[in-house]
């Protein structure tokens, strides 16, 4: 891992990268909000204040939310409104979430504010800021938000943080307490809400999005991994490395195939395991398709990346305050001066289809992992490695264990694959009749792509293992150029935990090498590959 | 250790013993199991030990040579492969308890010692760190077993209050060898969902009389006309509950389904549920291990035989059936929850169930909750046990993935009792609206009408929603509201039980 320092953060609606909020979400570093956003802000917040007095109903400004659109809000009553809407909206239950995911979804909320066009002070995105910057991170239950008109209750749990009140607690380094106290300490006002702050604050999928974020980064990072351990296994188990020739993928040229075999052929590089069992022409499927089923999980991850990406820079706010839109554009005839536009940015779909595109897409990756490692332990498939790549001076029962801990992770990936999106329960007395469940996708999506962590993790334990047997005929035995490296990273990891670890802590340490970036340097470039044309 | 002491071996252990020993109370092996199995062990045959032909059988003849105990170490750590977050304490106590019982059937050919030192570290409270995940729950749940039995056997350093236990024999397969997680983990879902099924029922009749329901659906004729049990049985409670109502009656218009239909889609789930128990129960007082020892007939020696008892299909068949089961009791409750939200689908209670809605929203999150959590339990509930992997060089090549049915289970669980207890909240306050006569016309002006007098077993149920959540007048922090109910419901307050009729 390189700890290069960052310069700071500048958040403006348009220029936030999937990277930039894993890394201020787990790593922190110093965020602030750009000038000429903080501008666009003003103006639309100016329209906004203008707004409350007007005649004509503004969505969540001077009128009730959701189905009571139709009850008019005096101007006098902005304040309440904004602060009833956090405190009634504040109905999560469940686990609390961890705070990457919460600081990424504070990120995120900024970002989308300092778009300009929701209405609110810069104040409000200053706090979010300040917030993350001084480290203190709001308590967010998991549960319970159907991801349109946005994540509101998880929002809304956000938002009790940061307003005035007795309500919201945080935690700091990890303790938790009121927030009152941890933003007294930190000197960062809290805010008494104006009118649509309450709506700015809590309108929008955003931590649908953080989850995805983080998910979408840990998926990329866990396919380069496990091309890894597979080009490992197909040296150990003395592979064909012709099914990942680059004329054959030219004929069913899919990106992610092309990519995929061309890492193979990179990390094998200059082994001598590979192509050297006479009259073997092929292997087995778990091998031999490596490229098809990594590949075909590598087209869906870039499809569910691309759409992360779109949303990271998104507006999802209603109404979205558009200042200078042609309100007669295409011959419709709507008030001119009325510049807030209602809509339906703040549907979670988009995200929620990728995030259920993602978790099959992970979740093939392990199954195809997981049997490659039933090969590496079984006698008859591994081309005379011992059962269970059991040393047989030692009494032991070697990788059995571990490979059975691997099915049940890809069973279980199964059950959660079952997708989110597709459901809907209509809610808010049918005005909100169609969400996303895109909140839930995401949170399967997190717990698949940790559970096939876990599998690749104990894929790179057997193999390392299974490539010190062969290693052990002699000198003239040479791995290839990334699988060398990378097998010597995992014996190092090992090597750390001392000859008693038992099998589950090795597991946990190789899960956290991959999930904290251990084979970036093997796997550096190879991502790159998988995104050229 | 709280409660009274729960005897291990005497006789059938029920779901709810298992759940106490779970939450605390503690154990004591009954003599007649303790005799049995110190007789059992004492027919065993000569002949190198199981374990040393079983690892010999697994991995050629590695096993030479080796001393006993090594053997027994090294086998137990080898199974340490669990992954995940760590078991919460209950569900660890509640396997070892599984464990204990089902070797002092004394089948097992192991002495009373094994037994004694898993309920030893029940009442010492050694509570081990086993990782949730990484059992295929056949030949039993390995992994998680093995991180128990590491304790147990002192791999893991001595443990205070702990007498030193030394595995010989086939003990230290035994400790491993059996579904104990899944059946742990199953048991303790049957006593959850029985709580959050009675409060299901307690909450669709709150939320009946909130509404002034057609009697119809529960009349006894009909139910019984069609002949479910199961139905029956919630018709009759939801007519205690309801008993002496005046604002449930007959010569209304039908309900909408989510009430019309409540005994036979709440019945439905009691009926898989009693199900599920006799099998959860059959499968904790059975023996789950592999090979057992039999007495031999007329005076023949002892014999080991080899079988399949440690294949969890039944339990893992029987989780994935609980916890459709219970989506539906989820789904239903939602749409009472939604039909108490929406002002025109009530007549004379306002949209979101507070007064000046429009400055305020009321309870109108609580019902996007219910939605959320009912839509993840329609993920959740897509079945563990139709998976299978096969494992261990094609010898263990079908295997049950019961702990995962088990664990997804308890998963959905959490999402109905939230669920229900957002039910029971937004009808304690319907009824509270209905107690002070104020209603509200279709266009939404407040109209004073006289204050309805609920039926005693409504508002006893009102009175315990009441004790910890205060009527809502204008806007509040729904969270807090929902924890504390949920919490009521997990700990079986608001079941109704105690009103009569289960």
């Amino acid at each position: 891992m390189r700890d290069a320092p960052h310069a700071p953060v500048s958040v403006d609606g348009h220029s936030l990268d999937l990277d930039t909020v894993a890394r201020v979400a787990r790593q922190g570093g110093v965020v602030q909000l750009d000038q000429q956003a903080r501008a666009r802000m003003l103006r639309s917040y100016a329209w906004v204040k203008a707004a409350g007095r007007r005649d004509d109903p503004v969505y969540g400004v001077n009128t009730g939310f959701g189905s009571l659109a139709r009850v008019r809000i005096q101007a006098a009553d902005a304040s309440r409104l904004s602060t009833n809407l956090v405190r009634s909206h504040a109905a999560g239950v469940g686990p609390d979430l961890p705070d990457d995911v919460v600081r990424a979804m504070m990120l995120l909320r900024a970002n989308a504010l300092a778009k300009g066009v929701s209405g609110c002070r810069p104040r409000l995105v200053e706090t979010l800021l300040a917030m993350l910057n001084a480290g203190i991170c709001p308590v967010v239950p998991s549960q319970g938000s159907c991801g349109s008109s946005g994540d509101l209750a998880p929002l809304a749990h956000l938002a009790l943080a940061i307003v005035e009140g007795d309500h919201g607690r945080v935690r700091v380094g990890g303790m938790e307490c009121t927030a009152a106290d941890a933003m007294a300490a930190a000197r960062i006002p809290r805010l008494r809400l104006e009118a649509k702050d309450g709506l700015a604050l809590t309108n929008g999928a955003q931590l649908t999005t953080a989850l995805a974020v983080l998910a979408g980064h840990d998926a990329r990072r866990l396919v380069l991994a496990a091309e890894l351990a597979a080009a490992m296994s197909i040296e150990a188990l003395e592979g064909a490395t012709r099914a990942f020739h680059p004329a054959v993928h030219a004929l069913r040229p899919y990106a992610g195939a092309r990519a995929t075999a061309a890492n193979l052929r990179t990390l094998m590089r200059g082994s001598t395991l590979v192509d050297r069992v006479p009259g073997k022409v092929q292997d087995a499927y778990s091998l031999r398709c490596t490229p098809q089923v990594v590949g075909a999980a590598r087209d869906a991850l870039a499809f569910a990346l691309d759409q992360v990406q779109v949303e990271v820079n998104a507006a999802t706010d209603n109404p979205v305050i558009l200042l200078d839109a042609d309100t007669a554009e295409g011959g419709y005839e709507t008030p001119a001066d009325n510049k807030a536009f209602s809509a339906g940015l703040f549907h979670g779909e988009p995200v929620g289809i990728a995030m259920d595109v993602l978790k099959i897409a992970v979740s093939e990756i392990a199954s195809l992992s997981e049997r490659r490692l039933y090969r590496l332990t079984t006698g008859n498939l591994s081309q005379r490695l011992p059962p269970a790549l059991a040393h047989r001076d030692r009494p032991e029962l070697g990788m059995m264990l571990p490979h059975a801990s691997a099915a049940a992770l890809v069973s279980e990936n199964k059950l959660l694959c079952h997708p989110s999106s597709v459901d809907s329960i209509p809610t808010c007395e049918d005005q909100e009749d169609h969400v996303a469940m895109s909140t839930t996708a995401a949170r399967m999506a997190a717990e698949v792509v940790s559970n096939a962590r876990k599998v690749v993790a104990i894929e790179l334990f057997a193999v390392s293992r299974a490539l010190a047997f062969r290693q052990a005929e002699g000198p003239q035995v040479r791995l290839g150029a990334g699988s060398g490296e990378a097998c010597e990273l995992v014996r190092a990891t090992i090597s750390s935990l001392g000859p008693d670890a038992l099998p589950s802590e090795v597991i946990a340490a190789l899960d956290r090498d991959i999930s904290e970036g251990a084979f970036d340097e093997v796997t550096d470039d190879l991502w790159a590959v998988g995104t050229a044309p | 250790m709280s409660g009274p002491s729960v005897m291990v071996g005497a006789g059938r252990m029920r779901c709810v013993d298992l759940h106490a020993i779970a939450h605390g109370a503690p154990v004591v092996l009954a003599p007649e199991a303790r005799a049995a199995m110190a007789a059992n062990v004492a027919a065993a045959p000569e002949g190198p030990s199981i374990l040393e032909q079983k690892r010999r059988w697994l991995l050629g003849e590695q096993a030479e040579g080796l001393h006993a105990d090594a053997l027994a170490r090294a086998f137990v750590l080898s199974h340490c492969a669990g992954v995940g977050d760590p078991l919460p304490v209950p569900a660890v106590r509640a396997t070892m308890a599984a464990r204990a019982l089902a070797l002092s059937q004394g089948l097992s050919g192991c002495r009373p010692e094994a037994a004694e030192v898993l309920l030893a570290m029940l009442n010492e409270g050694v509570h081990p760190t086993v990782p949730g995940q990484g059992s295929v729950g056949a030949a039993g749940d390995l992994a998680p077993m093995a991180h128990i039995a590491r304790v147990a056997c002192g791999y893991a350093g001595p443990q205070p209050g702990l007498p030193a236990f030394s595995p010989t024999g086939k003990e230290a397969l035994s400790l491993i060898n059996g579904v104990s997680l899944t059946t742990a983990l199953a048991a303790i879902a049957v006593v959850r969902a029985r709580r959050v099924l009675r409060a299901a029922v307690a909450a669709c009749a709150m939320t009946m009389e909130t509404v002034g329901a057609e009697f119809g659906c529960i009349d006894p004729r009909p139910l019984a006309a069609r002949g479910h049990p199961g139905a029956q049985v919630v018709g009759a409670q939801l007519r205690a509950l309801l008993a002496r109502s005046e604002e449930v009656s007959t010569n209304r218009r039908p309900d909408a389904f989510s009430i019309r239909c409540a005994p036979g889609v709440l019945g439905a789930a009691l009926e898989v549920l009693d199900h599920v128990e006799l099998v959860v129960e059959r499968e904790l007082n059975g023996v789950s291990d592999n090979p057992l020892l039999f007495s031999g007939e007329a005076g023949a020696d002892a014999v080991w035989i080899e079988a399949g008892n440690i294949h969890g299909a039944r339990v893992s068949l029987a989780m994935d059936q609980l916890k459709i089961a219970m989506v539906q009791v989820a789904t239903i409750s939602e749409r009472r929850t939604y039909r108490l939200t929406y002002g025109q689908l009530t007549p004379g209670l306002p949209s979101f169930l507070v007064p000046g809605t429009g400055l305020n929203s009321g309870f109108m999150l609580a019902q996007y909750t219910a939605a959320s959590l009912a839509s993840e339990c329609k993920t959740l509930s897509h079945p563990a046990s139709v998976d299978t992997i096969p494992t261990v060089q094609h010898h263990e090549d079908h295997n049950s993935m019961g702990p995962i049915a088990a664990r997804t289970a308890l998963r959905v669980l959490e999402c109905v009792a939230d669920i229900v207890a957002i039910e029971a909240l937004l009808a304690a306050q319907g009824l509270d609206l209905r107690v002070q006569g104020r209603s509200w016309s279709d266009d939404g002006a407040p109209v004073q009408e006289e204050p309805v007098i609920l039926a005693p077993g409504i508002e006893a149920l009102r009175q315990t929603v009441r004790a910890r959540v205060p009527f809502w007048e204008d806007d509040g922090v729904l969270h807090p509201a929902l924890h504390a109910v949920g919490s009521m419901l997990r700990d079986g307050s608001l079941d109704g039980s105690q009103l009569g009729g289960w």
